[in-house]
């Protein structure tokens, strides 16, 4: 009670002040009262009260300072005195302050990626007047394209449909509202592009440009590195095009040249002036993005000229719209303001996209919350380390607690003396605190260096370096509040046992033995049950991940993916139109035949395993007219099969006369049918089969597009079935099988190539070929499919490691913790073991006594081990794949293995308790 | 009111101490206690009785807790504890010792 009073005083000086107001107050009254009874009149009394009184500010003074250096100095006495004890036992110091470093460093490393990639600013100027610009409706808007670039989330449902792409003719209506904004900023992810620094060497392919409206930096207010950047002027059709290259880049591309601004680049065969580089800060709006390039908006026009009128539609959504708020403007009434704009434009407009009942709606969120691009991504294996690395930390600190537990018993006799000295108990509890607190302090800080360091390697392996961890002031706190934390947690436990200390016959005997009430359920062995628990937990989590990652592996995925070259061939629009795509790629198929050591040549839209899937949406045949089914659609080359060894079950592959019909109505994924073609030609997965077809016979069946949204559109031709092969994988691992259509590929593609050897060995052949073919054109993505799907299981693997090393670690630090408190338990109870010797007990019976109660605490702790470890497995679900919440196999063999490292820890020091002469054994300290 | 006496150094913890001793008391009744019993010759104030009373607090010899005086009004209450009773009985057994030896100086001359 004591001790809870000094902190209350401790936290709040102004109680403590009041109380002596009031205290001084009475002591003034009462004075007055005597001087009443002595005669005087009330107010002579009250005169002469105050006279005697004197000045009560330095009393207040007075009382004020003792009570704080009071306390500061017996703080100081705690510290000096810990140290002392710390440095006695130098051993057990650095074993706690290591393990600890361990702990606390690793969660404050994971913490520090967490807060990268959650609370970071937004490279920009005020960052929290920056407002993203979402949509929300009932219903998806019909018939409208919507492009995104992973800047935010999006749902498309059926309740609920959000979204923040716009359209640019809606941009132009917000920024006609310049009352409510004081400047804006839209952008778009761009396709790849293929850029030529100078005409000498062949295009290198540039993965991540963005398009960026002319405002786009100086609302942001992002300075030059060099140069300058875009600004309104360079944003208008008539402008001569620009580019600003990142930071990164220039260093990359352009070796830091200071002389690049002014010079020419080619991209996508178009000529762009490079305005300036970047501050090095910048690198893209959205926290994790990392863009190369910035162009502005209208220089779409020259590179896309086919789709500058898609561009331009209303119902074309594909800018992400910021917003910098006019500081007099409440954010709800510009909200208010767009909504009106944005309904107009989708209910009213020349094609309404919305019904009323949709509630279509503008919303405007902060900018840093909105734009969270790629962090559900980042962010989810995160929080499974740090429940992983939580864990080690907990264990690590029932670690610590049990020594401490063993070490306060050993001190027994000095708090003993302590107490007949006159210390009162609270404030021995806080000098054990004070201790405790001393080590995870110094653990903390060690941990910091654990932290940088721990943090650069996890960063490295996660494949996500975008988010450059640092250790700044809440990186620090976590750290310190982690510190505090896991001191009170350990100490806590000692510090209170210590209370129990009688005096009297701990200095007699000098041991606890004998008069503490021995109580089954002490916390020796509740620490016991919680390690058990915890490294239950820990491994059984780390067995999900591991047993997906192997699951993965195993999976089947319908194609032979060895000795398979992959890479892409990406004709500019500007150069090759039509049926001139098709040419080339005929062309350039034919040559890499022609190469040695290949086998086989073909291209399709995307290589299988590239996470990418078209998918459209059918008619199965012989249902309701309105049903829709969503199918994979697959535009695939020549030999396509034959190359993946895809067998066919039935009919054969496209003909020539199959791929010449198509190529001269070429129409690109997503694009409308022009109406009145005749159905494609295509080949269907048994899993389209099974699904759609139940029984019919496939060959020659027409398949029918889905009703379209918008009654005034005209269906599509549909397809008419001409092959059946087996099932394959298309976009991911995890799916399930798609049900997908091949069509004959008119578009853009990737090569896949079969080589006899090592299909690596193909690439310069490959590179030179296509160069003699164009210069302009640039080889790009070049990997092995098995590469490609090693790509796949990154993150899978690399949460497989991490989580495997830290529950290793936490089964490693459970097991010596388990040991330790389990023999020291056993040595404590010699004395008892000798008696029971002494009065004719059977050696094999005492010790099985022993054995028995270990293993009841350890089976104890495996049960609540498995029952936490169901409901982690419940929060595991998504990442998971075809593993069972319950992993019988994981579980017996952990359990197994901590049920042994128990009985080790019983029997050796019973057995040796057992051998020992009952004389000796009653004298046992 | 007779003549008044500068208390030494240390010797008002002592007497705060004997007072409580026999009851817990507020500070205004310690000060009147001290007065009473040594007839009126050691006058206490409050500026030298409260900052004493906080440090024999501090030092953990003396408790204190709200509760109701005489008229139903709340007063500050302190009591000896177990720590000061054993302090007590320490400056007690040193107070003996020096002033049996300051009477036996004293004597001499």
């Amino acid at each position: 009670m004591q001790l809870l009073k000094r902190l209350q005083r401790l936290f709040r000086p102004r109680k403590v002040d009041s109380d002596l107001n009031n205290e001084l107050r009475f002591h003034l009254e009462k004075e007055v009262e005597l001087n009443i009874a002595r005669g005087m009149t009330a107010e002579e009394a009250r005169r002469q009260a105050l006279i005697a009184f004197g000045g009560v500010q330095q009393t207040r003074e007075m009382v004020r300072r003792l009570r704080w250096t009071g306390l500061v100095e017996a703080f100081a006495q705690d510290l000096r005195y810990g140290g002392r004890m710390l440095r006695k036992s130098p051993g057990f110091t650095l074993a706690c302050v290591t393990i600890l470093a361990l702990g606390i460093g690793m969660n404050a490393a994971i913490f520090s990626l967490i807060e990268a990639v959650l609370f970071r600013a937004l490279p920009a100027e005020h960052p929290q007047e920056l407002v993203l610009l979402r949509w929300r409706a009932q219903h998806p808007a019909k018939a409208h394209g919507e492009s995104v670039y992973g800047d935010c989330a999006f749902t498309v449902g059926d309740m609920m449909s959000d979204g923040c792409s716009f359209s640019l003719p809606f941009l132009n209506q917000v920024r006609s509202q310049t009352n409510m904004l004081s400047g804006l900023a839209a952008f778009a992810g761009a396709p790849r592009l293929d850029v030529s620094v100078s005409s000498r060497e062949p295009a290198t392919v540039v993965e991540n440009g963005e398009f960026v409206s002319g405002d786009f930096f100086p609302t942001l207010a992002i300075r030059a590195a060099l140069g300058q950047l875009l600004g309104p002027a360079d944003d208008t059709p008539a402008s001569a095009p620009k580019v600003v290259l990142s930071d990164a880049y220039w260093k990359r591309a352009f070796a830091a040249d200071p002389r690049v601004v002014g010079r020419t680049i080619r991209i996508n065969t178009v000529a762009f002036t490079i305005a300036g580089v970047a501050e090095a800060r910048f690198s893209g709006l959205t926290p994790g993005s990392q863009y190369d390039l910035w162009l502005p908006l209208a220089s779409r026009t020259q590179l896309y000229p086919e789709s500058v009128s898609q561009d331009n539609k209303s119902s074309n959504w594909w800018l992400v719209i910021v917003g910098r708020l006019n500081p007099g403007t409440p954010a709800t009434r510009a909200q208010a303001a767009m909504t009106l704009l944005f309904r107009n434009q989708t209910l009213h407009g020349e094609k309404p996209l919305f019904a009323d009942a949709d509630e279509p709606r503008i919303e405007l969120v902060p900018a840093q919350a909105g734009l969270d691009g790629a962090r559900a991504d980042t962010l989810k294996p995160l929080y499974v380390l740090m429940l992983a690395v939580g864990l080690v930390l907990l264990i690590a600190c029932a670690n610590i607690a049990g020594l401490l537990l063993a070490r306060a018993a050993a001190r027994e006799k000095e708090i003993a003396v302590r107490l007949a000295l006159g210390a009162r108990r609270g404030r021995l509890v806080r000098q054990l605190l004070t201790e405790s607190l001393m080590l995870s302090f110094a653990g903390g800080a060690l941990g910091l260096v654990v932290a940088t360091w721990g943090a650069r390697v996890i960063n490295a392996l996660s494949g996500a370096p975008n988010f450059t961890p640092h250790l700044d002031t809440r990186v620090l706190a976590f750290t310190a509040a982690v510190a505090i934390l896991t001191g009170l947690l350990f100490g806590l436990a000692p510090a209170f046992r210590s209370r129990r200390v009688d005096v009297a016959p701990a200095l007699k005997t000098g041991s606890a033995d004998g008069r503490h009430r021995r109580t089954w359920w002490n916390l020796g062995n509740a620490l016991v049950v919680m390690q058990v628990a915890l490294a239950v937990v820990a491994l059984v989590s780390a067995g999900f991940l591991v047993h997906t990652l192997a699951n993965l592996k195993r999976t089947e995925i319908g194609f032979d993916a060895h000795n398979l070259l992959v890479f892409g061939v990406d004709p500019p629009q500007a150069s090759y139109k039509g049926a001139q795509v098709d040419q080339l790629y005929r062309d350039l198929q034919e040559k890499f035949s022609a190469l040695p050591g290949v086998t086989s040549v073909t291209y399709s839209w995307t290589p299988l395993l590239n996470r990418w899937m078209f998918q459209m949406t059918i008619h199965p045949p012989d249902t309701p007219e309105t049903t829709q089914a969503n199918a994979g659609v697959l535009p695939v080359g020549p030999k396509f099969f034959e190359t993946m060894r895809i067998p066919f079950r039935m009919g054969q592959d496209f003909s020539a006369a199959d791929f010449a019909s198509q190529a001269a109505k070429p129409t690109k994924p997503g694009e409308p049918p022009k109406p009145g073609t005749a159905a494609a030609p295509a080949i269907v997965n048994e899993a389209f089969v099974k699904l759609h077809l139940h029984g019919m016979d496939p060959m020659g069946r027409h398949i029918e597009d889905s009703l379209p949204d918008d009654p005034k559109q005209p269906r599509g031709p549909g397809w008419r079935i001409i092959g059946v092969v087996s099932d394959a994988k298309y976009s991911n691992l995890r799916d399930e099988i798609t049900p997908t259509i091949y069509v004959p590929s008119t578009s853009n593609a990737f090569f896949s190539i079969r080589s006899a050897g090592d299909p690596m060995r193909l690439v310069a052949a490959v590179r030179e070929t296509v160069n003699r073919r164009d210069n302009g054109l640039a080889v790009y993505g070049v990997s092995t499919e098995s590469e490609r799907i090693d790509t796949l299981l990154f993150q899978e693997r690399y949460l497989a490691r991490l989580s495997a090393f830290f529950a290793m670690l936490a089964l490693a630090l459970a097991c010596t913790g388990i040991y330790g408190l389990l023999s020291y338990e056993v040595t404590r109870r010699t004395r008892e073991l000798g008696i029971r010797m002494a009065l004719g007990a059977q050696r094999a019976h005492a010790i099985r006594l022993i054995l028995s109660q270990g293993l009841l605490l350890a089976l104890a702790g495996a049960a609540a081990g498995i029952a936490a470890s169901l409901a982690v497995g419940r929060l595991f679900q998504s990442l998971v794949y075809k593993v069972r919440s319950a992993d019988p196999p994981t579980l017996a063999a952990v359990s197994l293995l901590l049920l042994i490292v128990a009985l080790a820890a019983c029997y050796i020091p019973a057995r040796r308790a057992t051998r020992v002469d009952p004389l000796v054994a009653l004298r046992y300290e | 009111m007779g003549e008044q006496i500068d208390l030494l150094q240390g010797t008002l913890d002592l007497l705060i101490l004997k007072t409580l001793a026999l009851e817990p008391m507020h500070g205004w009744g310690i000060a009147q206690r001290i007065q009473q019993v040594s007839q009126e010759a050691l006058q206490v104030g409050q500026g030298s009785l409260y900052p004493a009373l906080a440090r024999l607090e501090q030092r953990g010899w003396i408790a204190a807790e709200w509760s109701v005086s005489d008229n139903n009004r709340r007063a500050r209450f302190y009591s000896l504890t177990a720590a000061g009773t054993r302090q007590l009985k320490k400056e007690l057994g040193e107070w003996e010792r020096l002033s049996a030896a300051i009477a036996l100086v004293l004597k001499q001359s």
